[in-house]
C-alpha cells in the first residue's frame, strides 16, 4: 500500500512526467505527496557567490513549484512543497526518510559525461541508497 | 582609447569564458577566473608577450581593486548581528582557534619546512587561515543546523575567523606609526557612526533611480581604504568590518545587496580573479609540486586540529563532524586577497605567490572532493530502521547502509 509519495523536481521535461505519474498514482492509493526541489551550491564554492546562487537556486525553485499546485488542485490533490538545500540525491533520500515515503519517484535526466565522473548519476544514488521503492519516470 | 577598449574585450572574453566553464562544471566562478587567468597569461604570454594582457595597467589595477573591496564588503555584510551578538563569546572562541591553528600552523610550515622569510612566511599563515563563510552556510543549511546552537555558533565563528585574517593582514605587514593610530581612530568613528547614519540617510534619500546608496557606500569604502592605504594597512580590512557594521541595515536590503552583487560579479570581480590568476607563474609552480603539496596538507591538518575538537565538542556526530571540518578548509576569496596583497607589497615574490594561489585553490577543491567522495551520499543518512516495518527488499538495502554509518 503506498500512503506517501515523494517527488524529486527539478523543472525538466522528465520531472514534469515524473509529477504527473505520482498525481496518477495518488490518486489510485489516495497517498500524500510530498514535492521537493534542491536547490545545489557549487561544488567548489566561495564566499558571496555561494550566497547569491543559493538565493537565486532558492527562489527560481520556489517559482517553478507554484503552477505545479495548480496541477494538483485541478484533480483534487493538495502536495506539500519544499524547496530544499544541498547535493540532489542525498536530500532526496534524506526527505523520503524524513517523510516516511513509500515511494521516491523522480525523472531520469542524461547529465553531462563530466558530472557523472564526477559526482555520479543522481538517480543510481537514490536507487542505490533509498529505504523505500524508487519509481524513475523516463 | 583604441588600445583600452580591446583590453577591456579581451578581459570581458575572458571572464565570459571563465562563466562559461563554472556553469559546465558547477564550480565557483571566481575559481575558474583565477585559473583563467593562468591560462590567459600563459598562452598570450607565450605567443604574444607577458605585458599583452596589460595585468599592470592602471585601470585595470583599480577595477580589481574595487572589485575585491566591494566583494569584502558584500562577504562582512552576511553577518547576522543578532546571531553574532547571541553567541559572541563561543563563536570568538571557536573563531579564534580556526584562525590560530591554520595561521600559526601554514606560517610554521613555510618557515621551517620551506625555509621562507619570517614575513613571507607570516603571509603565508594569513593567506591559508580563512574559511569561506557562505560555504560553510551551505552545509548548515543542508544538515538543518542552521537554526541550532552548534550551526549559529560555527557560522559565527567563521566571521570571526575572517575578521582575524583581514586584521592579520592589515597589521602584521605595516609599520606601526601615527599613520596606523589616525587610521586605527578615524576607522573606529567611521564604525560607530555608519550604522546610525547609513539607514537615516537611506530612508530620507534612497530608493530611487540614481543609486544613491551605492555611491554612498563606495564612498565609504574608497575613503576608508585610501586611508588605510596610507597608513600602510590593506584596503579589504575596513571593507570587511563597514560590512558587518552594517550587516544589521544594509546587509537586510536584499534589494540592494542584488545589486551591488550584479555590479561585484558584472564588472569588478572577473578583474581581480583573472588578474590574480595572470600573476601565477607555472614553471615556479612546476618547479616546487612538494612545496605546494606541504602547503595544503598544513591548511588541511591545521584547519582540522582547530575546527574537528569543537564540533566534537558541541556533540556533532563523527561523519558532520568531519564533513563540516572538511568544508571550513575552504577561503578563495581572502586567502587570494592575502597572497595578492604580499605580491603587490613585495612580502612575498611571484614563486610564492604562485605556491600560495594554487594552494588557495587546492584547498577549496581537494576537501570538497574528499568530502564528495567518502560523505556523500550517505552522511545523512539515519541508522537502519527496524526490518520488520520494511518490504523484502529494504531488507536488503538496510545492513548496507548500517555498515555505512
Amino acid at each position: 500500500m503506498i500512503k506517501r509519495i515523494l517527488v524529486a523536481y527539478d523543472g525538466s521535461a522528465p520531472a514534469d512526467k515524473a509529477y504527473a505519474f505520482a498525481l496518477d498514482l495518488a490518486k489510485k492509493y489516495g497517498a500524500d505527496i510530498h514535492v521537493i526541489a534542491v536547490a545545489r551550491p557549487p561544488d567548489f564554492g566561495d564566499d558571496v557567490e555561494t550566497a547569491a546562487i543559493l538565493e537565486n537556486s532558492v527562489k527560481h525553485y520556489e517559482k517553478i513549484l507554484a503552477p505545479l499546485k495548480a496541477q494538483a488542485a485541478s484533480q483534487g490533490l493538495n502536495p506539500h512543497f519544499k524547496v530544499v538545500v544541498g547535493h540532489p540525491a542525498e536530500q532526496i533520500i534524506y526527505c523520503a526518510e524524513e517523510h516516511k515515503a513509500d515511494l521516491i519517484v523522480m525523472g531520469h535526466r542524461g547529465k553531462t559525461l563530466f558530472e557523472r565522473l564526477r559526482l555520479g548519476s543522481v538517480s543510481k544514488h537514490v536507487i542505490h541508497y533509498a529505504h523505500c521503492a524508487v519509481t524513475v519516470v523516463r | 582609447m583604441t588600445e583600452t577598449w580591446g583590453l577591456a574585450a579581451l578581459w570581458l572574453g575572458l571572464a565570459l569564458i571563465a562563466v562559461l566553464i563554472s556553469i559546465w562544471l558547477r564550480i565557483a566562478t571566481a575559481l575558474s577566473e583565477i585559473v583563467v587567468g593562468i591560462v590567459a597569461q600563459l598562452a598570450i604570454g607565450t605567443f604574444i608577450g607577458a605585458a599583452a594582457l596589460g595585468a599592470d595597467q592602471s585601470w585595470i589595477k583599480f577595477l580589481s581593486g574595487t572589485g575585491a573591496i566591494v566583494l569584502t564588503f558584500l562577504a562582512g555584510a552576511e553577518l547576522d548581528p543578532v546571531v553574532f551578538k547571541l553567541k559572541l563569546k563561543e563563536a570568538t572562541a571557536v573563531g579564534l582557534m580556526s584562525f590560530l591553528a591554520p595561521f600559526l600552523g601554514c606560517a610554521a610550515a613555510a618557515y621551517y619546512l620551506l625555509h621562507w622569510d619570517f614575513q613571507a612566511s607570516w603571509l603565508a599563515g594569513v593567506a591559508l587561515s580563512t574559511t569561506s563563510v557562505a560555504v560553510v552556510y551551505a552545509v548548515m543549511l543542508e544538515f538543518g543546523f542552521n537554526k541550532t546552537d552548534y550551526g549559529k555558533t560555527v557560522l559565527a565563528a567563521c566571521f570571526v575567523t575572517d575578521l582575524g585574517t583581514v586584521l592579520a593582514l592589515g597589521f602584521i605587514f605595516s609599520p606601526f606609526t601615527y599613520k596606523t593610530l589616525i587610521f586605527f581612530g578615524a576607522s573606529a568613528i567611521a564604525f560607530t557612526i555608519l550604522p546610525w547614519l547609513t539607514p537615516r540617510f537611506f530612508k530620507r534619500y534612497g530608493e530611487r533611480p540614481s543609486e544613491l546608496e551605492a555611491k554612498y557606500l563606495l564612498l565609504c569604502l574608497f575613503g576608508l581604504g585610501a586611508l588605510a592605504a596610507w597608513a600602510d594597512s590593506e584596503a579589504v580590512l575596513p571593507a570587511y568590518v563597514t560590512g558587518m557594521v552594517l550587516a544589521g541595515t544594509v546587509g537586510k536590503d536584499h534589494a540592494l545587496i542584488r545589486r551591488l552583487r550584479t555590479l561585484t560579479f558584472g564588472l569588478l570581480t572577473p578583474f581581480y580573479f583573472i588578474r590574480a590568476g595572470s600573476f601565477v607563474s607555472m614553471p615556479a609552480l612546476l618547479a616546487a609540486p612538494v612545496a605546494f603539496i606541504i602547503l595544503l596538507v598544513a591548511k588541511m591538518v591545521t584547519k582540522f586540529a582547530g575546527v574537528y575538537p569543537v564540533t566534537k565538542f558541541y556533540g556533532s556526530p563523527k561523519t558532520e563532524a568531519m564533513y563540516t571540518t572538511l568544508l571550513m578548509s575552504t577561503g578563495l576569496t581572502f586567502g587570494s586577497i592575502s597572497a595578492l596583497f604580499g605580491l603587490s607589497h613585495h612580502i612575498i615574490d611571484q614563486s610564492q605567490y604562485s605556491l600560495l594561489v594554487v594552494t588557495v585553490i587546492g584547498s577549496a577543491v581537494v576537501p570538497t572532493l574528499i568530502a564528495n567522495a567518502f560523505f556523500l551520499p550517505r552522511h545523512l543518512l539515519r541508522l537502519a530502521p527496524e526490518p520488520e516495518k520494511h518490504s523484502a527488499e529494504q531488507k536488503v538495502v538496510a545492513p548496507q547502509l548500517a555498515d555505512r554509518k
